[in-house]
């Protein structure tokens, strides 16, 4: 019985997946770059809650952040004007493909897996897997194995975990302040993140709680974010690549990172050595 | 060439055993809950009747907080809010899973997430129930009731067997939509982590970036599981209305 | 928790006070708890309007209209809100090369469905109206239309009040799965708030608990407000 429905449930739904995917293949043969050069505007899907990375500024209540910093650059750069379209990772990929936005500079974790789904442009942003914890409680990868982790959807984080620490328990919540409740809470011994938002999750909590918790002092993964693309758009995605190279060349990528994670800010961060174009390419 | 592209397109087989194991979740959390909504929804619309009013007043309260504010956010206060002031030796043993011996039967206790899931669901749903049960109650009118007193029959007596019958015919398409809802609104769940249909759909969906297949997937999967609640309860109402014709 | 810094979860509640009621307005389009308003309110109008009249033909019609009706509304009742905000966004713009505003995908979505559960609570009303009522209101000489605008439909109506009540405040809560086409929706704003934040969701979602609480029971108190000043009326 249970093999019978499963076989049902199978043929029903290619169905509706054959359809959703003419269509979706149907709309790779246009030439995007031309569309967006015709249309005088460039549609780039932004995070508009996930800081520093892309956020609402309190004053004004525009979406501003290092990935809004990018999508800026790129429509300066290609002399078109920018629509910022919110997005979350719900939605991110169906925006994309219904031509709802052009591209996706969300903080875009590139992986194998992703790359048969879109293209990703050179990567931009480089980060690691790290953790919070109670002070004492991560000095070594090791100790992941035993715990109850939270970590945030739609990110690569849990299946990262689940596939190098299987006997680790993860929980994935909505938002990075959940997961900080959980672990405030005792519910999950520990949280992880990209480096980038930890530092920014501690800068952001009161000192009280800043002494309690610590980074660990290791990261398990290096993970590169990139810039979005719809399959096969090469003209577009060399264009993009062109952009960003430039931007490195000509030091604006170093101001954009000052700006969210430079020594003044109070999310600061070293940058490492890692520049536009670095890392694995899918 | 072109069914390679599609099969590419298509997801892997073992997403799908992914999917399969979220509806397993889905329908067991989905199934407790009816239970036990019904029967507090029932015992809740049957207080209502009380003839304290301080009860009276207490489930009105009850049913209002419950029912006029969203599931999401009660979810949050059982997960975070409860479960902070539980013991923590007790949290401890239940993040442990231990299995339960119950003689020849051995169980494993569900996770911490579900258990936390289920109780949110139920105290919510519970309201809807109740509400829809009095206004079964309600719909009975008023001269059967006192036709039934007139036949001497105790106030119990006339209750069982004039007014719940009859309460329950007339409430039972609305309560088989309150039980759809249940099913549907399981999928908050996974905002506190239980890993039913919709968490792990939002699983795939992160790893693959299938979007729209992961999607249609997960929807043909809710309303075949809807759809077979709503079929049964039609069936079993057609049932109920011939009876009350013979 | 220490109430200080309880206290400072409310410091942002109030900060972003503005930004609940009405998003970016009017620097951008109008947001927050008056877009929920606005999203429910337009959905709570179509919703009972289609519903009264798929729960008459639910009653009156016959054959194949009538296994079609059911049809579509078990469908509409089967689909989570969600995903037919999502289909509907999505997918109606790829196939029939349409573009539908985020928002009116929304409030349709909400309406559709919240349409196909009151049609069923008519119905239910329609039908519990005893055979009688109907056979002493033919032989008075009305019509089928005329017997039931005037005596089974308010009858019906006035029992299934509360059910009613239940489906609207569904659609009030409801509106919050906007999210999923970005519609800057109260809830939705509460997260971005949580988001920056960080560190005060139970201050937050507390806040989000006690609007929609006030939300629908206002609208509940106006419901039993008018039914109770119609009762006399009706029985005068």
């Amino acid at each position: 019985m249970i093999f019978k429905l499963k076989n049902f449930l199978k043929n029903l739904t290619i169905g509706l997946t054959l359809l959703a995917n003419a269509v979706a293949i149907n709309y790779a043969y246009a030439d995007r770059l031309d569309d967006i050069e015709k249309r005088g505007e460039i549609k780039i899907a932004v995070f508009d809650s996930n800081p520093p990375f892309g956020y609402i500024d309190e004053k004004t209540n525009q979406i501003i952040g290092l990935d809004v910093d990018y999508a800026m650059a790129i429509a300066n750069a290609l002399n078109l004007k920018l629509k910022l379209v919110s997005t979350n990772p719900a939605n991110r990929i169906p925006l994309l493909i219904s031509q709802k936005a052009d591209l996706i500079v969300a903080n875009f974790t590139v992986t194998e897996e992703r790359s048969k789904a879109v293209d990703f442009s050179v990567p931009y942003f480089a980060t690691g897997q790290k953790f919070i914890a109670k002070k004492g409680v991560i000095k070594t990868p090791d100790d992941i194995k035993t715990l109850r982790i939270g970590a945030d959807k739609g990110t690569v984080m849990e299946i990262t975990l689940r596939e190098k620490y299987p006997t680790a328990k993860v929980i994935s919540y909505d938002d990075t302040p959940f997961a900080f409740a959980a672990l405030r809470n005792g519910v999950v011994q520990a949280i992880t993140q990209d480096d980038a938002k930890l530092v920014g999750l501690l800068a952001n909590i009161p000192q009280v709680q800043r002494d309690e918790f610590e980074i660990s002092p290791f990261s398990i993964t290096k993970e590169y974010q990139a810039v979005g693309l719809p399959k096969g758009e090469t003209r577009l995605k060399e264009k993009v690549n062109q952009i960003l190279l430039a931007l490195e060349q000509d030091g604006e990528a170093l101001t954009i990172y000052n700006r969210w994670f430079g020594p003044q800010t109070s999310s600061a961060m070293p940058r490492g050595d890692f520049k536009i174009g670095d890392g694995s390419l899918y | 060439m072109f069914f390679q592209e599609m099969s590419e397109q298509l997801l892997a087989p073992r997403y799908l055993g992914w999917l399969w194991d979220g509806f397993i979740v889905t329908i067991m959390i989905s199934f407790l809950t009816i239970l036990f909504s019904t029967i507090f929804g029932f015992l809740l619309a049957i207080l209502s009747q009380s003839q304290y009013r301080v009860i009276r007043i207490l489930i009105r309260c009850y049913n209002g907080i419950f029912r006029y504010s969203p599931l999401l956010p009660q979810l949050f206060f059982w997960y975070f809010g409860i479960g902070n002031i539980l013991p923590l030796e007790f949290k401890l043993w239940l993040f442990d899973e231990p299995a339960i011996d119950l003689g020849y039967l051995r169980i494993t206790m569900p996770s911490f997430e579900f258990i936390m899931g289920l109780t949110g669901l139920t105290f919510y749903s519970t309201a809807f129930i109740a509400e829809e049960f009095r206004a079964g109650m309600q719909g009975v009118k008023q001269g059967q009731l006192s036709a039934a007193f007139a036949l001497g029959l105790s106030h119990w007596q006339s209750f069982r067997f004039i007014i719940l019958p009859q309460a329950w015919q007339i409430s039972f398409p609305a309560l088989v939509g309150q039980y759809m809802n249940i099913i549907k609104n399981s999928s908050l769940t996974m905002a506190i982590g239980v890993l039913e249909l919709s968490y792990v759909s939002q699983q795939i969906e992160t790893e693959t970036l299938k979007t729209f297949q992961d999607y249609a997937y997960t929807t043909m999967i809710y309303i075949m599981a809807i759809i077979m609640v709503g079929t049964f309860g039609n069936f079993y109402h057609q049932r109920l209305l011939e009876k009350g014709k013979r | 928790m220490d109430l200080s810094s309880f206290s400072d979860g409310f410091i942002v509640i109030k900060n972003n006070l503005a930004y609940f009621v009405w998003g970016n307005y009017p620097e951008g389009s109008i947001g927050g708890i008056i877009l929920t308003l606005i999203l429910s309110l337009s959905a709570i109008i179509i919703a009972s309007v289609f519903g009264v009249i798929a729960g008459i033909g639910l009653t009156i019609l016959i054959g194949w209209q009538h296994k079609l009706l059911v049809l579509i509304l078990s469908f509409l009742r089967a689909i989570p809100i969600l995903m037919l905000i999502f289909w509907t966004f999505f997918l109606l713009p790829m196939i029939f090369n349409v573009d539908v505003p985020a928002i009116a995908t929304v409030i349709l979505a909400l309406a559709l469905i919240g349409s196909a559960y009151i049609a069923y609570a008519v119905y239910a009303g329609m039908i519990t109206v005893s055979v009688e009522q109907w056979q002493a209101a033919y032989s008075l000489g009305l019509n089928r239309q005329q017997v039931i605008r005037y005596i089974i439909l308010p009858q019906a109506i006035r029992m299934m009040m509360p059910s009613f009540v239940n489906q609207w405040v569904s659609l009030i809560k409801d509106s919050s799965l906007a999210y999923i086409v970005s519609v800057a929706e109260f809830t939705f704003l509460a997260t971005k708030v949580n988001n920056r934040s960080m560190v005060y969701p139970t201050e937050i979602f507390l806040f989000v608990i006690v609007v929609y609480f006030i939300i629908c029971y206002a609208l509940n108190l106006l419901v039993s407000c008018l039914t109770k000043r119609k009762k006399p009326l009706m029985f005068n």
